[in-house]
């Protein structure tokens, strides 16, 4: 056992009194005096040039006090890479998406803002549209952004040499394609955004966010203002799941409203925009080819996968590489090849979300589930033939320092029994494993460090200083922890300024899983080092030497003679009095590869740590309705060291929700055309509280040499492994290896006809 | 449409208010009276982010008129604690970590507070069933639970019941 303080520790979260009461202000609950309510026109077609916009009815309107089109901007296109700026924040040429944006109301309340948007009139042309992928390619009509060929946005190839040879070389080879459409986070905060410009020329902006800096910047850019002059200031956000990461263009033209009407301008986003123009989950047909030695162990894959980008590019080159990156760190994969193809369509924006590639995991999964079965292998030890183990290198040349995967798989299936259940099951009964891992962080350039500042108040307590977001998952009361553990503070004596962007320094972002990695270290480094000032001041009252000293409880003390205290407060009063402040500053920059590149050089050091994640499922199926009962699911994570087990376990339990039980089974868009015919909460079906089966949580630690107290990420791995697991139960229940998810009653059923018939 | 001066008894205190007739409760609430705890998700009586009590039954906001809850007793979030002291139930969503992102407990913890008025001692099946109507996207709703049955009956549910 640890002699820490709150580390490790089951602690409550701090933010936690304002949500129970209700006090805690989302965006949608601001209010500033002389608010203005915005709205966006929105493109009714899914392809189609812009002929002619007349504003002049809507301007006319009593109560409109601005309108903006695309001829008020800069004309600035933004995207994530420089490569892939693509996306301007108002259209003013073509729209290339239902829902893309066409221009912004602002006026006193939201009937006339809506009255408003009827009385702008759009002349369009139609254009071809097109919304599969495969079709996108070898479309010859109107490009959807003529400068890519073919609609694709971004072709990742990765290949690490003697993939032939060693399929040549295999005992078994197969081949099988697995396809997904697109989900939804369905955040419980639909997106909402409110600006206003200060005395000072300066834009203030509240928007949910997964890094306030990667707001700050596209606005800025947008603006052609300096970057001090935006102001994303901190908020409380209502879910992420990767879909905040971006700038959204309501951001941009609700600052111009709140610019051009010199008022404070507010949008909240009906629970149908937050589906349909915020992301969405790319829609996927994956093809992989795996060639296995005789035990079982693969030695060589190829995997091909299309993916449906949507009208622009978003986090395009980095969607496209994910699916493929947690799968090559999981497992072992001899040589490999990989094209990873985003192309666009006439459909929503597709981004990040919480399980990255339904089709790509479950697809590598169940592959390995039917090589397995050739070879008569039960899954547990193929997947422990196959695991990744610390030491190695990934097949893109990451070094894979603590990795406890076996530990993960074992522990799970010791826990679940899978061994005693594997084929000795009821008809319809079945159990399944799944195994995925998640990178810590990304190379992000300029971007990828954090820093903190802490400084301490007159009266003992401290303020601390990061650019780490809360989205929901509990990073604050992670800072705070670590703060208060190495100050020797309690958590109430922290007093967090985080996420605002005109105070604290640049952050990663709540993004690629790094903020406890690298915030979170950041505090830790500034707090050792505000700890040391008072070390110094503390070891000349004491008569003890800084090193002989420990901080604990609001004191510090002689650690061999612990009667020998001095309060804090003193301390700082002290040297106060002696003309000194007590702060001090801290990051922590990760040592990754600055030459990797997601599509131009992908290989080198991705991150510094990864995450590794079992999930075990057990199910029945109803053989006459094609109904899925999940008995128990058992996740087991490798998160390096578990700071907060309290969060960590609810990070597990949420993840087996959305990766698994929605993901798997209930999730997914229907389509006609480039509409989308379930984008609210009636169509789409989320899990509710009476459908989730126990979670067995199972924390692994390998206690990672770079993360702060060893600690990696929690939860991510657990939900693209719920994926797999929940698709590896079904399969084993019915007896089929189904290749098309998610596994909905009517997928199940037929697959027990067929495979009926085919007996 | 003509204004309607109204009278709510929102959390045992009577409130005067000017709405419309197609004004929902949730508006009235959150626009003109300042009480932000409700909150507005999918804005069609499905996720129950919005849910108040009315004569103690939960119900949702955005699909109730204002001009309906005249007569009845509301209890909205606002109302759950007394002055700084938080209810049992407020301090065991704490405790169990039944809170992440914030933005269903408001309502969660409406049904919820409905449920133990009317079954002070719900099993987890009765606990699962009323919070039904509910939708969290991050918890799993594992920790809900248990924070639930906690409030119901101080014990051993969990090793974060301190009994």
């Amino acid at each position: 056992m640890s002699d820490y303080t709150l580390i490790g520790k089951r602690m409550p979260r701090v933010d936690s009194r304002a949500k129970v009461t209700g006090k805690a202000r989302y965006t949608a609950d601001l209010k500033l005096p002389g608010m203005l309510v915005g709205k966006i026109k929105r493109s009714p077609y899914p392809h189609a040039r812009i002929v002619n916009i007349d504003t002049s009815r809507a301007e006319a309107l009593p109560g409109v006090k601005a309108i903006v089109t695309g001829e008020d901007t800069e004309g600035v296109k933004w995207g994530v890479f420089a490569y892939t700026r693509d996306q301007q924040f108002i259209q003013t040429e073509k729209v290339r998406y239902i829902g893309d944006e066409v221009a912004g109301v602002a006026a006193v309340d939201e009937e006339t803002a809506i009255r408003a948007l009827d009385l702008i009139k759009v002349e369009y042309e139609e254009l071809p549209a097109v919304f599969d992928p495969l079709e996108a390619m070898a479309s010859d009509t109107e490009l959807i952004h003529e400068d890519f060929p073919n609609n694709v946005n971004i072709h990742v190839h990765i290949d690490t040499g003697e993939v032939d040879e060693n399929f040549a070389k295999a005992h078994y080879v197969r081949e099988d394609t697995f396809v997904a459409p697109e989900e939804s986070y369905f955040h419980a905060e639909p997106y909402a955004v409110a600006a206003r410009f200060d005395h000072d020329d300066c834009l203030e902006i509240w928007c949910p966010n997964g890094g306030p800096h990667m707001k700050s910047k596209p606005l800025s850019n947008a603006f052609k203002i300096p970057l001090h002059k935006v102001k994303v200031r901190k908020i409380t956000i209502g879910g992420a799941f990767g879909g905040r990461s971006e700038i959204c263009p309501a951001d941009y033209i609700c600052a111009l409203l709140a610019k051009r009407t010199g008022s404070p301008v507010k949008i909240v986003f009906t629970r149908e925009e937050n589906t349909i123009c915020t992301r969405q989950g790319h829609a996927m047909i994956a093809t992989h080819k795996t060639g296995v030695d005789k035990d079982g162990r693969v030695i060589a894959r190829e995997t091909t996968c299309y993916m449906d980008g949507g009208a622009y590019s978003s986090t395009g080159p980095i969607a496209t590489s994910v699916p493929f990156l947690s799968m090559e760190q999981a497992y072992r994969m001899g040589s490999v090849r990989y094209n990873g193809y985003r192309v666009y369509t006439n459909k929503p924006i597709r981004g990040m979300i919480r399980v990255h590639g339904r089709a790509f995991a479950c697809g590598v999964d169940t592959q390995l589930d039917m090589i397995a079965e050739h070879l008569g292998i039960d899954p547990v030890e193929m997947r422990l033939r196959n695991s990744r183990q610390p030491g190695d290198y990934t097949s893109t040349k990451s070094l894979v320092t603590s990795c406890a995967m076996d530990e993960t798989i074992l522990k799970a299936a010791d826990k679940s029994g899978f061994k005693e259940k594997w084929g000795k099951l009821p008809p319809f009964h079945g159990i399944g494993i799944g195994t995925n891992s998640v990178q810590t962080g990304f190379p992000m350039g300029i971007r990828g460090g954090s820093q903190s500042f802490i400084k301490f108040n007159e009266d003992g307590e401290a303020t601390v200083m990061s650019g780490v977001v809360d989205n929901g998952q509990g990073n604050e009361n992670m800072l705070v922890q670590i703060a208060a553990e190495e100050l020797g503070l309690l958590p109430e004596d922290i007093h967090l300024v985080n996420a605002d962007t005109e105070i604290t320094s640049s952050d990663p972002g709540s993004y690629s899983q790094v903020s406890t990695f690298i915030g979170g270290q950041a505090v830790k480094v500034a707090a050792e080092n505000c700890r040391k000032k008072l070390f110094e001041v503390a070891s000349k009252i004491l008569k003890a030497a800084p090193e002989e000293l420990a901080a604990k409880n609001r004191l510090i003390f002689v650690k061999n003679d612990p009667e020998k205290s001095i309060p804090i407060k003193k301390v700082v009063r002290t040297s106060l009095l002696n003309f000194n402040s007590v702060n001090a500053e801290g990051g922590y920059w990760p040592k990754v590869d600055m030459k990797r590149e997601w599509v131009k050089n992908p290989y080198g050091q991705l991150c510094e740590a990864f995450s590794f994640g079992t999930t075990i499922v057990e199910v029945k199926v109803d053989p006459e309705t094609g109904q899925v009962e999940v008995l128990e699911t058992t996740a087991a994570q490798d998160v390096g060291y578990a700071l907060n087990p309290l969060v960590l376990e609810g990070q597990f339990e949420g993840s087996i929700a959305m990766g698994g039980q929605g993901g798997m089974l209930t999730e997914y868009h229907e389509w006609e055309g480039g509409r989308c015919l379930n984008p609210t909460m009636l169509g789409y079906k989320v899990p509710l509280c009476c459908d989730m089966p126990p979670v067995n949580s199972i924390i692994v630690e390998s206690v990672d040499p770079k993360g702060p107290y060893g600690a990696k990420e929690a939860g991510m791995s657990i939900a693209m492994s719920a994926a797999q697991g929940y698709s590896a139960a079904v399969s084993n229940a019915i007896g089929v290896h189904l290749d098309s998810f998610p596994l909905t009653p009517d997928k199940i059923l037929a697959a027990i006809r067929e495979k009926a018939a085919r007996e | 449409m003509e204004k309607m001066e109204i009278t709510l008894n929102i959390n045992d205190k009577s409130r005067e208010v000017t709405v419309h007739p197609n004004e929902t409760l949730l508006d009235v609430l959150r626009e003109k009276l300042d009480m932000i705890g409700a909150k507005e998700s999918c804005g069609e009586g499905v996720c129950g982010s919005c849910t108040v009590q009315m004569d103690g039954k939960p119900v949702r906001s955005c699909l109730t008129l204002a001009v309906e809850a005249r007569g009845a007793k509301i209890k909205t979030v606002e109302g759950l604690a007394d002055g700084e002291e938080l209810s049992d139930l407020q301090q065991s969503f704490i405790d169990h970590g039944a809170v992440q992102c914030g933005f269903c407990t408001p309502g969660m913890l409406m049904s919820a507070d409905a449920l133990l008025n009317e079954n002070h001692n719900p099993d987890e099946k009765a606990i699962r069933k009323a919070l039904a109507g509910n939708i969290c996207r991050c918890t799993g709703y594992a920790k809900i639970v248990q924070a639930v049955a906690h409030a119901a009956e101080p014990g051993d549910h969990c090793s974060d019941c301190k009994s």
